[in-house]
């Protein structure tokens, strides 16, 4: 029991150490969190100071000391346990089912804020995930060889010989690459083929005939590019050309499909067109060519490269350079190889070499419009954020009201912050989960809508750690979107949150940055829409185009012949008619013809022409001496691809004997036959004199935009060394007739094979196939955010007729009618939709620049489109402000302002 | 939200040391803080509570209603310096009664187990 007080000088100097005392008390405090200080700091402190106060009386300072020791003890450990108390708390006292069954309801009763929370994220973080895997996989991850940046591929630039930038090398070029030392560590020749494989693997179905393409090479072609077979060994650097044994290295896939992974099938023989190669090793999972040399196996070439004529052959030509030399150094290297080889082989014409890398080959074609799809990602992953910063907001004010009253109401206040947490948890999750989902399947979908000759395009899926990423965002987004007032909301102040939602009303606070949001969204949205728009335009114009042919009810199909199997001319020739009879005999065929190389799916041969006696020759030798494709064809081509006829006629059933036919197309007929007259005349082609019986339409055989170089269709009769692919026109669906070919194809030799089964309609499909993603995937992207940019213009104009509720309804009193108000709502949001454009304005501009690339036949300016998308926006805009404006129509001025 | 006057009284058993000796303290009547470390010490049964452990057992047992905040007022003992005191609700009373119920039975059961002598019942 405390003692009394002896004198007033002890008493001063108690005083005096309490205070003391109470300042140490003071600062102990602070190990507390803040709303346990609000609510008991003083109570304890008064109690502190009075065991202060016993202790100096009992045992003097010393005991005081040992207080102030104890006090120190007590605050550090209670102080952490209370601040940990929210989650002990929840441990100890959470009913984790009724929690989550209250969360669960509380996002139902919000279904609008969950969906769009969802939603937005979903979409958001799923697009980045499709956008970041695609432009990783195919634009940035290093090509799976030994230092790729060293690795070139060659091409020959005809210069003004003749229009051909990407010529291939001959055998001899090679050679001398290989052989120039300095900056060129090795080079190597690839020539694809197609060979049908038979009698390959055991089991009934292997043995069905299959073309599978075989990558012919000089034997240093894994050497150079540093990589090692998964089974057995790759070539020797002797073997190659004529004596060798054929040996062949399976490539990974084809390894799987026909020989079901089986390690025993080294040293076996698989039969190419009738040859037995010996297999000597089976490539890795991950090793592969892409583009054109794609191959399902490997093997070398026939010939040594070394021993054939100058100038002879035609091949794609890799080369690596040593480490690290400088790609202008390569350039000069091959550049002083490609001048040899110009003073050798062509007599000093200007046709040049050079290397280009051999990533930035491949990814030609496809870098603009994977650069438009990432930028477009991107732009929408940014309306998406701010979208949801909006919705954030109006949460959190809403939220902020309903802990004030639920707090005032007398709930507990860890209950409060264990629903807020749970419900972000939940939220979390879901998204995370989503988020993940949505990247995955989404990229699934994009590879699957891809062109088939997206380079890359097997190695383009989510990885792991980018679903984790995605999930992991997800996951503190979602969660963030649920708690934003777990934070505030244990000391939130009721009076001030209740005064401020009278004023507020049900629209939400932060005004002037939700403004600033839906700005921002508006322009965003009009930068995507305008690219968008020009891409679909652009799309729509390739649609339309007339690529010289009709390919509705055509079935197209390869039947390479075996060299082994047909060893001559005769027997080739036999075995074409005796097919072309049999595809005609099928019923609902109508016409049945065949071709070296089909409209927009060959790859044409190239030689030059002569018209020796022609009036449209102009005395310049390279002019006069154009490049055209050339295909051998069968009599019914025309007929069988809707080719029209424009002049003389097609070929005929049976050849005219004595007589080299040909039938030219539109264009080289107009540049030698300006006039007209072009049937009946002779040129010169191969070292041949043909006679031009006909003139077709020029059918695009490259681009559906664009018309590539003249062309020249031979007989089938006169020049068979060309593999054929026919093409049958029936009035039946095309696919339907797959087995009744493959029947008749077999009747004729069961060891041929069908190769390349396609209707004409999905040729022209893939070969849009790019413009359409492009178009599809920005269409879609930018209705989203315009979509998303209406919403927050609805919100906004929501917000401010009820805000302005009262003022509105002090102006129709005074005599303002309901139109005059109407506009001044509705001149809110015009503001707002003015000053979005004005921002986005210029990102139009580089928006364009970006799209410039992907665009066919649509300037990226184009007024007509870009004045369209704003246009829309502005009428959906304006839709957006009407809908909420309307309410001010029911405001009665006389209840409104009871009302307050 | 925090409704936790719907639960049954055994939802609050075991009570800890520090909750018993608050109810115990106010049971008697109104009690400020350092009044019930006192009448701990007074008791000198169980280890006196710290003074934060103390004022965080009492937020809490407001929080379940277990005890309710009297108005400030001046202590007898401490001249013109006003304390808060606490008092007991009856939903307190029913709680502390039945944790010395529970405690009760326990010692009966210590009991006939031999381990101390007879309790009076």
């Amino acid at each position: 029991m405390p003692g009394r007080r002896d004198t007033p000088a002890d008493d001063a100097g108690e005083r005096r150490l309490v205070r003391a005392s109470d300042r140490w008390l003071r600062l102990l405090l602070r190990l507390y969190p803040a709303d346990f200080r609000d609510e008991m700091g003083d109570a304890l402190l008064e109690t502190y100071r009075d065991r202060c106060r016993a202790a100096l009386r009992d045992g003097g300072v010393g005991a005081l000391a040992g207080v102030w020791l104890r006090s120190l003890a007590d605050s550090t450990r209670n102080g952490l346990a209370e601040r940990m108390r929210p989650a002990v708390g929840w441990r100890r006292s959470g009913n984790w089912g009724r929690d989550t069954e209250r969360a669960v309801r509380r996002l139902a009763r919000a279904p609008l804020f969950t969906f769009s929370m969802l939603a937005t994220l979903t979409v958001g973080l799923g697009a980045f995930a499709m956008v970041a895997t695609v432009v990783q996989k195919v634009l940035l991850a290093p090509l799976p060889y030994e230092r790729p940046d060293d690795l070139y591929m060659v091409w020959r630039d005809y210069g003004k010989v003749f229009d051909l930038k990407r010529g291939n090398l001959a055998g001899t070029d090679l050679v001398a690459l290989a052989a120039a030392g300095g900056a060129i560590e090795g080079a190597a020749a690839l020539d694809l083929a197609q060979h049908t494989m038979t009698a390959a693997g055991s089991g009934s179905d292997e043995t069905a005939p299959e073309q599978i393409g075989v990558l012919y090479t000089t034997p240093n072609l894994f050497r150079m590019l540093g990589v090692r077979p998964a089974l057995g060994r790759t070539f020797a650097p002797g073997e190659v050309g004529k004596g060798r044994p054929a040996l062949v290295v399976l490539g990974h896939e084809l390894w799987q499909r026909r020989f079901g992974g089986r390690r025993d099938v080294l040293g076996t023989d698989v039969v190419l067109d009738g040859q037995p190669h010996r297999v000597i090793g089976v490539m890795g999972d991950g090793f592969r060519l892409d583009g054109q040399l794609a191959a399902d196996a490997y093997a070398t070439h026939p010939v040594n490269l070394a021993e054939t004529e100058p100038g002879a052959g035609s091949y794609n030509v890799m080369l690596r350079a040593r480490p690290g030399t400088p790609p202008t150094l390569v350039a000069s290297a091959v550049g002083a190889v490609g001048r040899m080889v110009d003073e050798r082989d062509f007599e000093g014409k200007g046709i040049s070499l050079y290397p280009v890398g051999v990533k930035a080959d491949l990814l030609a074609a496809v870098r603009a419009p994977l650069l438009v799809l990432g930028a477009a990602g991107v732009l929408l992953v940014l309306v998406l954020g701010v979208n949801m910063a909006t919705l954030l907001l109006v949460r959190a004010a809403q939220r902020e009201r309903e802990f004030a009253i639920s707090r005032a109401l007398g709930a507990n206040r860890v209950a409060l912050v264990r629903a807020t947490l749970l419900e972000a948890a939940l939220l979390g999750t879901a998204v995370a989960t989503l988020a993940a989902l949505a990247g995955v399947w989404g990229t699934r979908a994009l590879v699957a809508l891809a062109p088939l000759d997206l380079p890359r395009r097997a190695t383009v899926a989510v990885d792991w750690r980018l679903a984790a990423l995605a999930a992991a965002a997800g996951a503190l987004l979602g969660a963030l979107a649920g708690a934003p007032p777990a934070g505030g909301s244990t000391r939130a102040q009721l009076a001030t949150l209740l005064r401020n939602a009278a004023v507020r009303g049900g629209g939400g606070g932060f005004g002037p940055l939700r403004r600033a949001m839906v700005v921002a969204q508006v322009a965003l949205s009009l930068v995507l829409l305008s690219a968008g728009g020009l891409v679909v335009r652009s799309f729509d114009r390739l649609l339309r185009v007339d690529p010289g042919f009709s390919p509705a009810g055509v079935l197209t199909f390869g039947v390479p012949v075996p060299g082994a199997r047909y060893p001559s001319d005769t027997l080739v020739l036999a075995v074409h008619e005796r097919l072309h009879r049999e595809l005609a005999a099928i019923p609902g065929v109508t016409a049945v013809g065949a071709a070296s190389a089909l409209p927009l799916a060959g790859d044409p041969s190239q030689t030059t022409v002569r018209f020796p006696s022609a009036p449209g020759n102009t005395g310049d030798e390279e002019r006069d001496r154009p490049l055209v494709d050339f295909m051998p064809t069968r009599a019914g081509y025309f007929e069988a691809l809707g080719i029209r006829v424009l002049a003389g006629r097609a070929f005929a059933p049976t050849p005219t004997r004595g007589v080299r036919e040909a039938v030219i197309d539109r264009t080289l007929a107009r540049q030698f036959f300006p006039t007209g007259g072009a049937v009946g005349a002779t040129f010169r082609l191969l070292g041949d004199t043909l006679l031009v019986v006909g003139v077709v339409e020029h059918a695009r055989l490259r681009d559906v935009h664009q018309d590539g170089r003249p062309q020249v269709y031979l007989r089938d009769e006169n020049y068979t060394d060309y593999g054929l692919s026919f093409a049958v026109r029936t009035d039946r669906a095309p696919t339907g007739l797959v087995p009744e070919v493959r029947a008749a194809v077999a009747r004729v030799d069961p060891q041929l094979a069908v190769a390349n089964v396609r209707s004409m309609d999905e040729i022209v499909s893939a070969a849009v196939q790019q413009p359409r993603l492009s178009a599809v995937l920005l269409s879609g992207f930018s209705l989203g955010a315009l979509l998303l940019a209406a919403m927050g213009l609805y919100g906004v104009i929501a917000g401010s007729v009820s805000r302005r509720r009262h003022e509105i309804a002090v102006r129709l009193a005074l005599g303002s009618d309901h139109g005059r108000v109407l506009r001044l709502v509705l001149g809110e949001g015009a503001r707002l939709v003015a000053l979005g454009v004005l921002v986005g304005a210029p990102g139009i501009y580089l928006a364009s620049r970006v799209v410039d690339g992907v665009l066919v036949g649509v300037s990226p300016f184009d007024p007509l489109t870009l004045g369209a998308v704003t246009l829309g926006l502005a009428a959906v805009a304006a839709v957006a402000c009407y809908l909420p404006a309307r309410r001010v129509a029911a405001i009665e001025p006389a209840q409104s302002l009871l009302e307050n | 939200m925090g409704m936790d006057r719907d639960r049954p009284i055994e939802r609050f058993l075991p009570l800890r040391p520090v909750e018993f000796d608050v109810l115990l303290s106010l049971a008697a009547g109104e009690r400020h803080g350092y009044g019930i470390i006192q009448d701990a010490e007074a008791r000198g049964v169980t280890a006196v509570p710290d003074v934060g452990t103390l004022y965080r057992a009492l937020r809490r047992m407001q929080d379940q209603g277990l005890i309710g905040a009297s108005a400030r007022r001046e202590a007898p003992e401490a001249g013109e310096e006003r304390r808060h005191y606490y008092r007991i609700t009856a939903l307190g009373l029913q709680v502390a009664r039945a944790e010395a119920r529970r405690l009760a039975a326990l010692m009966r059961a210590a009991a006939a187990s031999g381990l101390i002598e007879g309790v009076a019942t």
